[in-house]
């Protein structure tokens, strides 16, 4: 029984960090149509900042998530200024706009990970916090993941209660809802997309902090969260926050039991096949009406 | 230039391409071998994806099933054989692929057929580990460079010359006007999925029919190296450079970038990358239509010129 309830569990705190990389990615697809294949590079960086905070500064890298949020939020309103506003100036039509901003997004991934590369090397980085076990109704678990998942599931209803009960957050899905609706009662988008980006970039930062406390850090470690995010933002819904919460958990659970039923070289494989099967059977996600 | 005249233009010049092996050093013999196969796989890829805006990032996957069609069968067939079976394997892969996702759109479809090749990467790996009890394959009994670059020429030759007649034909037309608008192009009597999923195979065929020829260059033969994202990466953004809605654009742009990676990516492997990122971002910001888009612009300015010298 217990063992059972390691698996979901474990299972549940990988699909906590799904669902906090997949809100940003979401909110800046959903909002902008901007599909920003580099996400995953950004939740690198946020890692890497917490490293380095660590490891050079002593600074307690819960303590420093804030800061992680802040930077990845300017960096954000930097990269949205520079490459996506003249684009979406530019481009005759949202599909154009969508297969542009990919190609961007192409390029800021090549940029970043091999700028991280020149900067850290390609070795695998990490620090131990909080590596103590403890007793959880007769499972055992490291204090770090635990602590990790409660962050991450605070982050997300945070997230939530800002989109349902905010005027920003009504602004914003009004924006998703009708573009030129929301413009015609006063929502300035000139605002608010900046601001959302850099949200979005900054859920990726505060993932790859709480990433950095359980696992090792590398240039390379961001793709993955790309992909995987995308599968989940597909299970969710586009544009649908609360999807993007169930279907980042979903996805844990079923990579976490697919690899005790199957082989853990079929993680990947596995995602990917729930991936392609979502898209085929139910495009618009798995609990659309 | 009419169909006709581009078509014996390309044929002369890949003739003329054929007597390297006999005139140059092997490492210039390497690095035109290069540039005929990314010519190769950017015309290929523009045939489909440059007229339609479906955005491939498939051209990997196709790539590295050719190539571990000839990881498996060279020893049992011909490597003369072995070519155009990559190149069917790829196309027929792409034909079931392309029926079921060629309703996606924009965003959706760019990702699916990225997922797409690091899924076949990582079934093969799979496949490879658990069934051969090995990660990559050892190719022995090779052909000789000048084979070698022929038929990558051939395939690659083959592929312009396709390119060019499809572009006249109604099939062209077709998949141009599923560029422009596909429910119009639907209303005017296209089968556009028909169309989408022919056009996608055989766009794929010789990415594939490219791998096949081109595993034997490699001694050794694993998932990562031969379904390398960057092979997809490059060939998009080498026809972006070019401008993907031309063929002489891609061309010209494989040629260029196939030298830059060559001399840059062993020396500065990180810098040029990221160079290459910059470059990508710079390009599709101020000039969405690619290098061909300027021809129009310096085509005037050298009439100007010549008027000018003609009153002056």
């Amino acid at each position: 029984m217990s063992f059972w309830f390691e698996l979901a569990a474990s299972g549940l705190i990988t699909g906590g960090i799904y669902a906090v990389v997949a809100l940003g990615l979401n909110l800046q697809y959903g909002l902008m149509r901007i599909m920003n294949i580099s996400h995953g590079e950004f939740l690198m960086l946020g890692a890497y900042a917490t490293w380095l905070a660590y490891t050079v500064l002593g600074v307690n890298p819960l303590v420093f998530l804030p800061a992680v949020a802040a930077l990845l939020f300017l960096a954000g309103l930097a990269v949205y200024a520079v490459c996506f506003r003249p684009l979406a100036a530019g481009a005759p039509s949202v599909e154009v706009f969508e297969a542009r901003s990919l190609l961007v997004g192409f390029g800021l991934m090549f940029l970043v990970q091999n700028a991280a590369y020149l900067a850290w090397g390609a070795d695998l980085r990490g620090y131990s916090f909080l590596a103590e076990p403890v007793e959880l109704g007769g499972a055992r678990f490291t204090e770090n993941r635990l602590v990790v998942f409660a962050f991450a599931v605070a982050a997300s209803l945070a997230l939530l209660a800002v989109l349902r009960f905010t005027l920003v957050g009504k602004a914003v899905r009004a924006m998703m809802q009708s573009p030129t609706g929301a413009q015609l009662v006063g929502v300035d988008t000139a605002t608010l997309h900046p601001v959302v980006f850099g949200a979005g970039l900054a859920l990726a930062g505060v993932a790859g902090a709480l990433l950095s406390m359980v696992y090792e850090v590398s240039p390379s470690m961001g793709e993955p969260y790309t992909v995987t995010a995308l599968i989940v933002i597909t299970l969710g819904g586009l544009g649908s926050a609360i999807g993007c919460l169930a279907g980042g958990l979903l996805l844990g659970l079923v990579e976490a039991f697919g690899m005790h039923f199957t082989n853990p070289s079929l993680k990947m494989l596995l995602s990917y096949g729930v991936f392609i099967g979502v898209l085929l059977a139910r495009p618009r996600g798995l609990f659309a009406r | 230039m009419s169909p006709r005249r581009a078509i014996a233009a390309t044929l002369a010049a890949a003739a003329a391409v054929a007597t390297l092996p006999w005139l140059t050093s092997d490492f210039a013999l390497s690095l035109a071998l290069t540039c005929v196969m990314y010519a190769g796989l950017t015309v290929s890829w523009s045939m489909f994806s440059g007229v339609t805006n479906y955005l491939s990032l498939a051209t990997a996957a196709f790539f590295g099933i050719g190539a571990y069609v000839t990881a498996w069968g060279l020893g049992t067939l011909p490597y003369a054989l072995l070519v155009p079976t990559g190149g069917l394997v790829a196309a027929a892969f792409a034909a079931l692929f392309g029926a079921a996702v060629l309703h996606l759109r924009g965003a959706y479809f760019a990702v699916i057929t990225f997922g797409l090749g690091e899924l076949v990467r990582h079934a093969i790996t799979y496949f490879e580990k658990t069934y051969a009890h090995t990660v990559g394959r050892v190719i022995v009994d090779v052909p000789g460079s000048t084979a070698v670059f022929l038929t990558v020429l051939a395939v690659s030759a083959a592929a312009v010359v396709t390119a060019l007649a499809v572009r006249a034909s109604r099939f062209g037309l077709a998949l141009a006007g599923i560029g422009s608008d596909e429910a119009r192009a639907e209303t005017l009597g296209v089968g556009a999925r028909r169309t989408k999923v022919a056009g996608f195979a055989l766009s794929a065929f010789f990415a594939g029919a490219l791998g096949a020829a081109m595993a034997v260059r490699w001694t050794y033969i694993e998932p990562n190296s031969v379904f390398n994202p960057f092979i997809g990466f490059q060939t998009v953004l080498i026809s972006m450079v070019g401008g993907a809605a031309t063929i002489a654009g891609p061309l010209a742009a494989s040629v260029v970038f196939s030298l830059l990676t060559e001399f840059l990516r062993l020396q500065f492997p990180y810098l040029f990358l990221m160079l290459l990122g910059a470059l990508l971002i710079a390009l599709v910001l101020y000039l969405p239509g690619g290098l061909a888009s300027l021809a129009p612009a310096v085509r005037a300015w050298l009439a100007r010129r010549a008027a000018g010298d003609a009153r002056g």
